[in-house]
């Protein structure tokens, strides 16, 4: 058998916080930088928070001619079309922007009509101010007919609004939402019928304008909610100074990692979200195992100066911090690498997350209780009678 | 510490052992679950929306126009309850979705207005002063009547879109008033949304005969206790003759009732009384079939339940000779004659219907009326073939990162305290998936994120352990207690660790939806899994090892 390797035994005797006023430094630039990368370049928001439509659609055979599918998605007058690689080569992800339901998404339906119906099928928009759209077939149907040809288009239509007998024109009665609503179908068949044979979908996805700022207010409810909560914790468990070093160590990552989505103009989606609180959590989850080593040698060495206790703290634990974040990052590393394109932004912010909470703990946290001048006599004397209890 | 009693050692064993028996049906092969009995091998993860492939719609009700409608109608009652108590009424107007607003005549008449009012429906709100009355539902009956109409909406969506029972959706409420409905493996969403958008509110009412007689000069007004309807015949004409009024009705917000769309427009309408002799929901079962006599025409059979039944039954037999109109979504489709009592509990519509009309008014009448309008916000269609593609990448991931972390603690601590901490991660593994099989989860996409991400995470506890312990005995400590005293002091940071990042987690929960929640979920469960496996579960792997090899010297 193996004997352990110690992966990170140094000599212990690494004068952390001499290097605070550089890394206060470097930290104020990412952030002011961060901030205004965030501000006048902006996240790159993904159908979740900005609405739209996304299509994911793949070569049957060989590789996606990018180039080739940008022209012709240009020509569809469906407005803003952006495209991407999605993970390989075949793939590709189309966005769409968000139709309005205006006359030129009914010329655009006219077209899905007559590739789809039949080559005599006319669409014509309804009065003004209402979102009747008039369909016009080439010969009589009746009323299951009907319903039948205008889902061709993507259109689905009640029984209340289906003509009556057997007629060669039919004005669907629509609100200007249902048409609106009706009108993200039609882009959809468009790019369908446009991207030809070669290409099949593989999913599909369509949101409202009214979710993303939602999910927008809700988002930034939850990740201030989780610093609150968090911040609280600390407070209760440890010492007011302890809860502002947690909380401006918290807010550099975040912010930071809002940052690197900017930088890496990454998606930023509903799961990277997801990612920005997780590394909220995980910012203080290394900050909390430190100050808990700093609290226990406030007690055992009475007499040692701050900045001597925390180096001390912080050699005492580094190995375990190393090794945690670490296994930690060989975890992401594997999301990846393997995780796929859907997670790939998730996993990327995660990556940073590790990295930066790790450093974080040490120079933020750390050098905040520095700053706001933590004293052993500050702390509680509760603690201290259970510690000597434990003792 | 270390010293578990004999107990403790077996609560731990069989926690183990039932994690894995419940997490096992997940691993294995079809063949094997088809033989072992269903309740256990029933017990699976459900897989998220984005790993099976299949549709997704997240819906909106109306609340508004529901709320609106009720406080016209009780507008209705209002007005007439006062008149009887001779109370003046200058005005009563109805402020859309929130509050009905009475106007006096006489100031004085005021306490007395609002007593009646109060027997009429004491969950209502009363405020403003002088000669003018609010009423209002308070923001928990608000809430309330919200609450029911969601509920409501569920499971009639549940029965249309599942009639079969074999598409296994999922129907959930999302917040205050939306709907998140998933149907797994389905491509085609055109069927799906019709029976969406299709509201289907079926009553039955007796035409008024003595008004119908007047022909198509109806009077201006009518006896209090009817009420116009158009027919569905003569909305249709009206459509093809006047189509702006066609689309002024259909925009209209708050919808108009029927009545007003017969005042105005002056569509073919049947005078009819407003007692409702029976309602939707009092129906059994509908079914489309064909007529016996008369070529066969596609028509609607129906049952009633008893208390249907019998009131159907004393209507048909007071009202030989008379028309029983039958009104759907604000149409009579159809008003036949009551040719004799029929107390057989089920009876038949006609009308102009072709089968197809049939067959999908037949289910909208056995699956009830949606009390609200449904809006599809957000919907999203995902293709088999990427969910199989997304649940590749998810367990590759899983894998390699799992492989990762434990050779990593192996390297770092060697073959006993690294051989326990991998056990304890993969305790904890069967631990989460027992977990999402008891709690009926769904395992996402980013829910495998969330797996692979606490796979990385929960090892830190036996990190913190694993280094206090070295600690300890670099201060001299013999191999047992530095084994003992590692846990113990190692345990406050633990708890930290883990409950600041399950604050995270369970916050992510909270605001989340589909696949975050997922997420959240692996997560949460997760590291609360770990605080047993990597802590108590390692403990007594250690206690037992020390006790078996008695090391003078601990190798870590």
């Amino acid at each position: 058998m193996w004997k352990p390797v110690h992966l990170f035994a140094f000599k212990r005797k690494f004068d952390f916080l001499g290097w605070r006023k550089a890394a206060l430094i470097l930290s104020t630039l990412i952030n002011v930088v961060s901030i205004l990368a965030v501000i006048f370049v902006g996240l790159n928001f993904g159908i979740d928070f900005k609405g739209g439509i996304a299509l994911q659609v793949r070569a049957k055979q060989g590789v996606a001619q990018l180039d080739a599918l940008r022209a012709t998605m240009g020509g569809l007058g469906v407005g803003e079309v952006s495209l991407q690689e999605f993970g390989e080569a075949s793939t590709v992800l189309i966005r769409v922007q968000r139709q309005e339901g205006n006359a030129q998404c009914v010329a655009g339906a006219q077209r899905v009509m007559q590739k789809r119906a039949g080559s005599g099928w006319q669409v014509r928009p309804g009065p003004a101010g209402t979102g009747d759209v008039e369909f016009t077939a080439p010969t009589a149907l009746d009323g299951a007919g009907w319903r039948d040809a205008v889902s061709r288009a993507g259109l689905t239509i009640v029984e209340r609004q289906l003509p009556r007998g057997t007629t060669g024109t039919a004005k669907i009665d629509m609100s200007p939402e249902q048409r609106a609503e009706w009108c993200q179908q039609v882009a959809i068949k468009l790019v369908e019928d446009a991207i030809g044979a070669n290409y099949e979908i593989r999913g599909t996805e369509s949101v409202g304008p009214k979710i993303g700022d939602e999910l927008m207010v809700s988002g930034i409810w939850a990740v201030l909610a989780t610093m609150a909560a968090i911040v609280i914790y600390v407070w209760f468990r440890y010492e007011w100074q302890f809860g502002v070093g947690a909380l401006i160590a918290m807010l550099h990552d975040v912010i930071t990692t809002l940052g690197i989505f900017v930088l890496l103009q990454l998606d930023f989606s509903l799961t990277a979200l997801a990612a920005v609180l997780t590394i909220a959590g995980y910012s203080i989850n290394d900050t909390v195992v430190i100050f808990d080593r700093v609290r226990e040698n406030m007690r055992r060495y009475k007499k040692l100066g701050l900045i001597d206790l925390l180096n001390l703290s912080l050699n005492e634990t580094l190995s375990r911090t190393l090794m945690t974040s670490g296994t930690v990052f060989v975890a992401v590393l594997a999301l990846v690498l393997f995780g796929g394109p859907v997670l790939y932004s998730f996993s990327v912010g995660m990556l940073w997350g590790v990295i930066v909470g790790t450093y974080s703990s040490v120079w933020i946290a750390c050098a905040a209780l520095v700053y706001l001048n933590l004293r052993p006599d500050q702390l509680r004397p509760a603690d201290e009678e259970a510690a000597k209890a434990k003792a | 510490m270390l010293n578990l009693p004999r107990w403790q050692t077996i609560v731990i064993i069989a926690i183990t052992v039932l994690s894995g028996l419940f997490a096992l049906p997940n691993m294995l092969p079809t063949g094997v679950l088809d033989v072992l009995p269903q309740w256990y091998s029933q017990n699976r993860i459900n897989l998220g929306l984005d790993l099976r492939g299949g549709a997704h719609f997240l819906l909106e009700a109306d609340l508004r126009s529901v709320l609106t409608e009720r406080l016209t109608n009780l507008s209705d009652s209002v007005r007439a309850d006062l008149r009887k108590q001779q109370v003046g009424i200058k005005d009563v107007t109805v402020e859309p979705g929130r509050a009905l607003i009475v106007t006096l005549r006489d100031e004085a008449q005021r306490t007395k207005a609002i007593d009646a009012i109060r027997a009429l429906d004491p969950s209502l709100a009363v405020s403003g002063s002088g000669d003018t009355i609010r009423l209002a539902y308070s923001d928990q009956e608000l809430f309330r009547r919200k609450k029911e109409v969601i509920d409501q909406s569920i499971e009639i969506l549940r029965r249309r879109v599942d009639e079969t029972g074999t598409l296994e959706p999922t129907i959930v409420r999302q917040g205050d008033e939306r709907i998140l409905l998933q149907v797994p493996g389905i491509k085609d969403t055109t069927d799906l949304k019709r029976k969406i958008n299709q509201t289907a509110k079926l009553t039955f009412h007796l035409v008024n005969e003595d008004v119908a007689a007047a022909g198509a000069n109806i009077p201006a007004t009518l006896p209090p206790n009817t009420f116009l309807v158009p027919t569905r015949e003569g909305m249709q004409d009206l459509r093809r003759t006047n189509p702006k009024a066609w689309a002024d009705i259909q925009a209209a917000n708050p919808r108009m009732s029927p009545e007003q769309i017969c005042r105005r427009y002056q569509p073919q309408c049947l005078p009819v009384l407003k007692r409702v002799v029976v309602g939707g929901e009092d129906l059994d079962d509908a079914k489309a079939t064909f007529e016996q006599q008369q070529g066969g025409r596609p028509i609607i059979s129906f049952t009633f339940n008893s208390a249907g039944g019998r009131a159907f039954c004393a209507a048909t037999r007071a009202n030989v000779g008379k028309r029983l109109a039958i009104q759907l979504d604000g149409e009579i489709i159809s008003a036949p004659v009551v040719q004799s009592a029929i107390c057989g509990g089920s009876g038949i519509i006609t009308g102009t219907f072709t089968t197809q009309q049939t067959q999908e008014q037949a289910l909208l009448l056995r699956s009830g009326a949606l009390p609200a309008t449904l809006t599809i916000i957000q919907e999203s269609t995902v293709g088999a073939d990427l969910g199989a593609d997304a649940i590749r990448a998810g367990t590759v991931a899983a894998l390699v990162g799992t492989a990762l972390v434990a050779i990593v603690m192996f390297v770092a601590y060697g073959p006993v305290f690294g051989g326990f901490a991998n056990l304890a991660m993969l305790v904890n593994l069967l631990m989460v998936f027992a977990g999402m099989s008891i709690l009926g989860a769904s395992l996402t996409l980013p829910g495998m994120a969330g797996l692979v991400l606490t796979v990385g995470m929960a090892v830190d506890s036996n990190v913190l352990i694993y280094e206090r312990v070295r600690e300890e005995k670099a201060l001299g400590r013999s191999a047992f207690s530095s084994i003992a005293t590692g846990y113990e002091r190692a345990m406050s940071a633990i708890i930290d660790a883990n409950l600041t990042t399950l604050i995270a987690a369970v916050l992510l929960f909270g605001f989340g939806s589909g696949p975050i929640r997922g997420f959240a979920t692996t997560l949460s469960l997760g590291l609360l899994t770990s605080m047993f496996s990597s802590t108590i579960f390692t403990r007594m792997l250690l206690s037992v090892w020390v006790r078996w090899r008695r090391p003078t010297e601990l190798v870590i």
